[in-house]
């Protein structure tokens, strides 16, 4: 057990220094992510000069859009290209033989590349801070819990991001599965607009996918917008597809091995 | 380096022509080799467009405007800028290796070859997504055209806009593939940090940002002669006299993103050093 736990934090530390050494990505990420989040401002400060919109006021959103920008960076900054490219390139087939679980072997290789997103999401969010000062959480309780609710983003984003790069033992490029993944994503998270705009049918299809755990949980939380018992019920629905997409990516990583091609052959 | 192994005279247009339509056709084979991955490709690329569209259908359900935009207005602004970037991935996509083949030395042959570098690197591959892109977009950009009453006489104005915002896209893309001659590194930031940004703040109406913006945006890095220009002239947002800027726009962009690349080759010096 703990020589497990050794070689999953050798990954992690491989992985993050990895990720660090290419310090560039850390200002293109600050400047992607904080873009996106500035430009999101100057549209909600608008919509909302007449007054609150679908439950959401100017000080709310201001909020949501710094916990949309918080969770955005920690997933889409992540190494899925690095896993997708040892699928594509025949680099599994080494994976392979080595006498660790593949998936676990991944699974702390991306965490650790999500780590290193960490003093992007930092400056971003003192940046933001101190230009849109919103508000604090709703109280201390609800604080805790939205922490625990970003915590288990980590190995959420890594079911969803791992189940999609499995596809690539079926295709010969991964562009245009990340983009797929990114684009539900980001609508369905509630990222592009907040899931409280949708009609209702949407919301229920949102509902059911695992992707509004990744901000609509964490803003519902720290608005206030749930009680303590519905904050813990959507923490343990975020928590039971962690689970779920954990063990399903064993199942579809069982059947996909079957597919994998080394330099055509 | 590059100047020493350079043809001494200019290709001319016809052959420079006739080398990038070879070269694109070739790519065009070996995507149906790959139906899969076609369909996948495309398939992302009208997913990224549909989600665009239902967000600004989601949003007009509870606004009526956005900065004076009305819904089939902002629909023709998200529509051209899609047709105009995915027009990139289909006819330039290539661009965005310079930086790998500039840290693996891959530009040497290319080089000696004669045929203009740029347009050899720029079709050395086909962004599959591209056409599902283009498609969409031309969906959005029609659908929105016959929601804000245009009618068929500013037709022609369109057709103008679609050939300048991809001429410009396709330019400005090279151009900020280009820096990796001089800022080495696998991945193409500048010309990702340039889509991105793109794609999150020019589908929107320019009013709702501050003034520096607005002028970097039309004077700068003319990213507003894409979609916005055009689309306002057309929607009566701007006056008929900001259209001239359009192709204006666009000659500037392509003598910046051949110059640009130009001087990245001069400063070439293969990999190893």
């Amino acid at each position: 057990m703990t020589h497990g736990f050794a070689v999953d934090r050798a990954f992690v530390t491989v992985s993050l220094k990895r990720r660090l050494a290419y310090k560039t990505q850390w200002i293109v990420a600050l400047v992607l992510g904080g873009g996106a989040m500035l430009v999101s401002m100057a549209l909600w400060r608008n919509l909302l000069s007449g007054g609150a919109l679908s439950g959401y006021d100017w000080d709310s959103m201001r909020a949501y859009i710094i916990i949309g920008f918080v969770t955005g960076t920690l997933v889409f900054g992540a190494a899925d290209w690095y896993i997708a490219d040892r699928i594509l390139d025949g680099h599994v087939a080494i994976d392979l033989t080595k006498p660790v679980d593949f998936q676990r072997a991944r699974a702390a290789e991306y965490v650790g590349s999500m780590i290193s997103t960490v003093p992007t999401v930092v400056v971003g969010v003192i940046g933001a801070w101190l230009l849109f000062d919103p508000p604090g959480p709703v109280s201390a309780t609800a604080g805790v819990l939205t922490v625990l609710s970003l915590l288990l983003v980590f190995p959420l984003a890594f079911g969803i991001t791992y189940l999609s790069i499995l596809v690539c033992f079926w295709t010969k490029r991964y562009l245009g599965i990340m983009w797929l993944r990114e684009a539900l994503l980001g609508f369905f998270s509630g990222m592009m607009i907040p899931l409280a705009f949708m009609p209702s049918w949407l919301q229920a299809v949102a509902w059911a996918l695992p992707f509004p755990h990744f901000t609509a949980t964490p803003a519902a939380i720290y608005l206030g917008h749930v009680d303590t018992a519905g904050a813990l019920g959507l923490l343990a629905a975020e928590a039971a597809w962690g689970v779920g997409m954990w063990i399903g990516a064993r199942l579809v990583f069982r059947h996909a091995v079957k597919k994998v091609t080394v330099h055509g052959g | 380096m590059a100047d020493l192994l350079a043809p001494r005279r200019p290709a001319g247009a016809r052959h420079v022509g006739a080398v990038y339509t070879r070269a694109i056709v070739a790519q065009i084979r070996s995507i149906t080799e790959y139906p899969a991955d076609f369909w996948v490709m495309a398939s992302a690329g009208v997913m990224w467009n549909v989600l665009q569209f239902a967000f600004l259908t989601v949003l007009f359900a509870t606004v009526p405007d956005v900065a004076g935009w009305r819904y089939h207005e902002m629909l023709m602004l998200s529509g051209l800028f899609t047709v105009a970037s995915g027009s990139t991935a289909l006819l330039c996509d290539g661009v965005w290796s310079t930086g790998q083949m500039v840290l693996k030395g891959e530009i040497d042959y290319r080089i000696t070859r004669p045929a203009p570098v740029v347009v050899q690197v720029a079709t050395t591959h086909i962004g599959m997504q591209g056409f599902g892109e283009v498609a969409f977009g031309l969906v959005m950009l029609a659908y929105g055209w016959i929601g804000a009453g245009l009618g068929l006489a500013p037709v022609p104005i369109g057709l103008l806009a679609i050939a300048c915002a991809v001429t410009i896209e396709c330019a400005l893309v090279t151009l900020f593939c280009a820096v990796n001659f001089w800022i080495k590194g696998p991945m193409s930031n500048f010309a990702f940090m340039l889509i991105d940004l793109q794609s999150n703040a020019m589908v929107l109406p320019l009013g709702l940002f501050p003034i520096g913006v607005r002028l970097l945006t039309m004077f700068v890095i003319p990213v507003a002669f894409v979609n916005f220009v055009p689309v306002a002239v057309l929607t009566g947002h701007l006056s008929a006299a900001w259209l001239v800027g359009t192709p204006l726009a666009a000659l500037a962009c392509v003598l910046a993103a051949l110059g640009v690349y130009r001087l990245g080759l001069r400063s070439y010096d293969s990999s190893g050093h």
